[in-house]
């Protein structure tokens, strides 16, 4: 029986999923307030519950019934009732260029999102950070995943990247007592935005270039100690640095990160890093790893690769600072520390290495988590590394290791499993 | 399966026409607390919670707050804000958007009010910081106040305060270049002290970073330039260690303190070193009369320390929310509407008599504050020494 | 002069701590091979301990209920420390460490991290936000030397803590256990085939380490009285760029590499101004490892590591 209900959603694809998805969230907006007030739910569930259960243990079933009405029923019944001509269109589709597809794809996705989030402003504001923990956690994969260094440098490279984007939409688009007058009128701003994360990545990829020179010349734990200093380094000189605030960080960032921004620059990172690591230079990446005077052997330019490779990650990294810095609308040096590092190391081991599969489910269990487990007050801080521990004793390398993401395999029509037919 | 979901459609429906709308429906009234539970401060944490808890008690004890004749319950939301920047945003537009508090107290320190502080504004909704000094807070927020001084208020008592009790020329200045609330008032100090005493009269201008435990470098240079006495802008878990290794290091002049020093657990972290030494603070814990040593004493037999300044703001914040609240003539039940209500309410208190002074909001949202200047006696005590006001 | 033999004295101070942190660690990093992100809070909870068996001592001392001497009571601390904290650093491997031996290495180290948040939290859940003062086991004497002021407390704690190292040092190099240790540290697959259990050695290294920790927290304690659950997390970090700038498997290497680190960041304050200190001084070190990349006494090592 069981087996049977799975083979028969075998053969959903994802779009009828999104469908169903995108129906569950518009159902939210529609109903939800009557709902939530017929359930006595003081509100409309926002992470899926969590709050309120941990909060109040007595409004479980209330909960319970709002999530199944509003989401699992909805999303099954849906995406099962559409699976047809849903897998006719992505067949149709998957014929053509993958691109279309894909963009229709995350179209649908972002729409889910977008209504998902409407909901409230918390709900956005946790998107935005999880999005943007996806891409820290994906460059750091890069190199503590595929290149098999372990580098406690990335809060460094965002607090660059952070500090970079926020100086330059500072100084062009808003008139700011550290910076004076704009330089140029605000409505161009969220069009040069782009320009300005990528200006914060390329400094943090400068960066880069201090901890790379001198770690890469020998392999081991060198890395480790060069790149915890350069954090180090990196708080220190901003610090000092009083035209951009010092110690008492640099507000006011004018609002450009909306989600819509947010969602495309990870798509972009997820998109750009996952063709990276399966291009020559990720394979490269993983020969070093794995073993290096073997690849050397092969014509691999080992010192090469590892170069471009850092520098690529904190490029990224520094682009999620930017993106940071404009939703959190403010940056100070002691967001970048010791506990910043932590967090983003605890992500990527626990997702998964050497996977862009782990390292999106490590960046959203996590943020999530951390957010859903707050009504616990102190003790969110024993649950959430006690679940860590567990996991990393089952599963070492993370939740989802060493998996290839193809976008291929996601979208394509699903097939109905020979039996049935 | 069709025929199921029909029923539950009708049967949802039914609900929908029969519910009241009362039902489920909360009209307490919310205070939202965003305080530093964990991280690297979690006692400023903790004396926030136990003011809160205490005032609940209050509210508790009295039936509720009471407006326009009418009571409502009242409900406490403690946010952790864990002392980073991004937590205290994500906790205030929590507590604003899904727990649809009416005022916020906290966060305490600068470098989570700054950015909070947005959040509350853009969201109209009223803010109060007990305890951050730094004027980016509320400049340009009306919906943010603070329950303290600021430091370009401060920097110039401790100032005005050594020149006239000691008559020194000779300053040095010794606070944590990592941390808001130092370097803030470690810059006022040396303005204030500039200009009374001319140019170079601060002799060595030394820091250290956060959570560091040494100072003996930094001490020997203080030592060394010949400055009659120095500045420690520092929280009082520091000033412990600054004042015993500044006597190893045979220093035997006077230290003098900001308000982050007043706390009864400085006296038993630093033992006989503080004794005989000034600091200014908000207020003055000794020889304290009235609602102030009622709220010391309560504080004291409940959770067995007398509180740090921080539950006095916290305290003193909550009690302004509730005047504020009190003084409406009706919640309308519409939070949007109310909270613009509760802003315009505190705006225009005058002359709010709380445990740490007398406030009347600026119209920045900054009180007008007396600063008092106090000497830690023999017994560990804070006494009153002199008030400044502005 | 005064001035900066005062600042070589402020510096032994310091960097003892360092040193002696950095050698536990180091125990655990060179023959493990394991960062152990724990040893920071290990710290933490040692200096705690050492707190309570003090407090509890004196306590006892001043009801009198047995009489000690305050040097006892010093010694039985350091003692009773040490062996419960080496019972902690016992549990946190098996807990952590032992279940992971054969996976990749950095996730150990996760391990250990998040072992380190359960500590913090715990002593914050348990304790409360209060920070406590360590006792005042030692009469602090301020001795002045041609201009140079020493405490006696100042002097044991070098003393003390060089000590400790010497011990360390003859225990690695000259028992049988510390052969074993480094039979382990050089090829930890043979090891098992010459008749000694990996896990015997591995819970013996912890333990070790964890004592170690023990006596610093103490020392600490002494020297810096105030203590707070999160007092242990940049002690961490620190001791393990100490570790390995010493290089892997050298021990005396961790000791001095921690002694630098305390006399950089000493005199960098005292030469600059100190508000450019973690930069200067963390600057230093790159520059140190952009000429020594293997550390000051580690081999150059090209073998696969396990990840």
């Amino acid at each position: 029986m069981m087996r049977n209900m799975l083979n028969r959603f075998a053969e959903v694809p994802l779009a009828a999923w999104l469908i169903g998805a995108l129906c569950a969230v518009y159902l939210e907006q529609w109903v939800g307030d009557p709902l939530t007030e017929l359930l006595l739910l003081p509100k409309i569930p926002v992470l899926f519950g969590c709050l309120i259960v941990l909060k109040t243990p007595k409004l479980i079933p209330s909960t319970v019934v709002f999530l199944i009405l509003i989401y699992a029923v909805p999303i099954c019944v849906i995406a099962y009732a559409v699976r047809k001509p849903a897998n006719m269109i992505a067949a149709k589709l998957f014929s053509g260029p993958i691109w279309i597809s894909a963009i229709l794809h995350l179209g649908l996705l972002y729409l889910i999102l977008h209504i998902w989030s409407d909901i409230s402003a918390y709900r956005e504001l946790t998107l935005k950070f999880t999005l943007i923990a996806i891409i820290v956690t994906l460059s750091l994969n890069l190199i503590n995943g595929y290149m098999g260094e372990f580098s406690c440098s990335h809060p460094g490279f965002m607090a660059l990247g952070a500090y970079g984007a926020s100086v330059f939409s500072l100084v062009l688009f808003a008139d700011d007592k550290n910076f004076g007058e704009a330089l140029l009128p605000g409505i161009l701003g969220p069009f040069m935005f782009p320009l300005g994360l990528i200006f914060g990545g390329f400094i943090s990829a400068i960066g880069a270039l201090v901890v790379a020179i001198p770690s890469f010349r020998t392999r081991g734990d060198y890395l480790a100690i060069i790149s915890l200093a350069f954090t180090f380094i990196v708080k220190s000189l901003i610090e000092n640095l009083e035209f951009i605030g010092g110690p008492r960080g640099l507000g006011s960032q004018p609002d450009f990160s909306n989600l819509l921004v947010v969602f495309i620059w990870t798509v972009l990172c997820v998109w750009i890093i996952n063709n990276y690591v399966q291009s020559v230079y990720g394979k490269a990446t993983n020969a070093v790893r794995d073993d290096e005077i073997a690849a050397d052997a092969m014509t691999v330019d080992t010192r090469k690769t590892k170069m471009v490779t850092f520098m690529f990650a904190a490029f990224w990294a520094g682009v999620a600072g930017g993106l940071f810095a404009h939703v959190l609308r403010f940056v100070n040096p002691s967001t970048f520390g010791i506990q910043k590092l932590a967090e983003v190391l605890a992500m990527v081991y626990f997702g998964g290495l050497n996977s862009v599969y782990g390292s999106i489910v490590g960046a959203v269990s996590l943020s999530l988590l951390g957010e859903a487990l707050r009504p616990l007050e102190l003790f969110k801080w024993i649950i959430i590394p006690l679940l860590l521990i567990l996991v990393m004793i089952y599963r070492p390398t993370g939740l989802i290791a060493f998996k290839e993401f193809n976008i291929r395999n996601l979208i394509q029509p699903k097939h109905i499993p020979e039996d049935e037919v | 399966m069709r025929k199921g979901a029909v029923l539950i459609l009708l049967a949802v429906a039914v609900c929908m026409v029969f519910t009241p709308s009362a039902w489920g429906k909360n009209d307490a009234i919310k205070i939202g607390i965003n305080a530093p539970i964990t991280g690297d401060n979690p006692k400023v944490g903790e004396g926030s919670k136990y003011a809160a808890e205490m005032w609940l008690e209050d509210i508790k004890a009295a039936g509720g707050i009471s407006v326009g004749g009418k009571k409502y319950d009242v409900e406490v939301i403690i946010e952790d804000n864990e002392y980073k920047a991004e937590s205290a945003v994500r906790a205030n537009t929590k507590m604003i958007t899904e727990d649809e508090v009416m005022v916020i107290v906290g966060p305490q320190s600068s470098s989570q009010a700054i950015p909070a502080g947005d959040v509350a504004n853009n969201y109209e909704t009223p803010m109060i910081s007990p305890w951050s000094t730094n004027p980016d807070t509320t400049n340009d927020r009306p919906f943010v106040f603070r329950g303290c001084f600021l430091d370009p208020f401060q920097g110039p008592v401790i100032a005005n305060f050594v020149s006239d009790q000691f008559g020194f020329t000779k300053a040095a200045v010794l606070y944590d270049v990592a941390a808001d609330y130092p370097k803030g008032l470690a810059e006022e100090f040396k303005k204030a002290w500039e200009k009374k005493n001319g140019k170079g009269s601060v002799v060595a201008y030394e820091s250290f970073t956060t959570k560091d435990a040494d100072f003996s470098s930094q001490l020997t240079n203080i030592k060394r330039s010949g400055a009659e006495f120095f500045f420690a802008p520092q929280y009082y878990s520091e000033v412990a260690l600054i004042v015993q290794q500044a006597k190893e290091l045979g220093w035997d002049k006077p230290i003098v303190g900001s308000d982050a020093w007043a706390s009864a657990d400085l006296l038993k972290l630093c033992g006989k070193g503080c004794v005989g030494l000034y600091f200014s603070t908000h207020y003055a814990a000794k020889g304290a009369k009235g609602a102030t040593k009622a709220f010391i004493d309560r504080y004291n037999s409940k959770y067995g320390y007398v509180p740090d300044d921080v539950g006095a703001l916290t305290w003193d914040s909550l009690r302004i929310v509730q005047a504020a609240i009190e003084s409406l003539p009706k919640l309308t039940g519409k939070i949007k509407k109310d909270r613009k209500a509760v802003r315009d309410a505190m705006a225009s208190i005058r002359e709010f008599d709380g445990i740490t002074g007398k406030m009347t909001f600026t119209e920045n949202g900054d009180p007008i504050k007396c600063a008092v200047i106090v000497k830690i006696t023999e017994e560990g005590e804070f006494e009153f020494h002199q008030s400044v006001c502005p | 002069m005064t001035y900066f033999l005062q600042n070589v004295v402020n510096a032994l101070q310091w960097g003892s701590f360092y040193a002696l942190i950095a050698l536990g660690y180091s125990m655990v990093y060179s023959i493990l091979m394991l960062f152990n992100f724990a040893h920071g809070d290990i710290f933490m909870v040692g200096s705690y301990i050492g707190f309570g068996v003090a407090a509890a001592l004196v306590a006892l001392s001043a009801a009198g209920v047995v009489v000690l001497p305050s040097w006892l009571i010093f010694t039985l601390t350091i003692l009773v420390t040490m062996i419960l904290t080496a019972m902690l650093g016992m549990a946190v491997e098996r807990v952590g460490y032992r279940p992971l031996r054969d996976a990749p290495r950095a996730s150990a180290a996760i391990t250990g991290l998040m072992i380190g948040i359960i500590l913090e939290t715990g002593n914050l859940a348990i304790l409360g936000a209060r920070r406590v003062r360590f006792p005042d086991l030692i009469e602090s004497v301020t001795y002045e030397i041609g201009g140079v002021y020493v405490t006696n407390k100042k002097i044991m704690i070098v003393v003390v803590s060089l000590l400790f190292m010497v011990a360390m040092q003859y225990f690695v190099s000259k028992t049988k256990w510390g052969m074993a240790m480094r039979a382990m540290a050089y090829d930890y697959l043979v090891v098992p085939l010459m008749g000694v259990s990996i896990n015997s050695i591995a819970r013996l290294t912890f333990a070790i380490g964890s004592a170690l920790a023990a006596v610093a927290g103490i020392l600490y304690g002494i020297a810096y009285p105030v203590l707070d659950p999160y007092m242990g997390v940049l002690f961490g970090w620190k001791a393990f760029v100490a570790a390995i700038l010493g290089g892997r498997g050298s021990i005396m290497g961790a000791t001095l590499a921690g002694f630098l680190l305390g006399f950089i960041e000493i005199f960098v304050a005292m030469v600059f101004p100190s508000t450019l200190r973690d930069l200067i001084a963390y600057s230093i070190i790159l520059l140190i490892l952009v000429f020594r990349p293997h550390g000051f006494f580690g081999e150059p090592y090209s073998a696969k590591l396990r990840l």
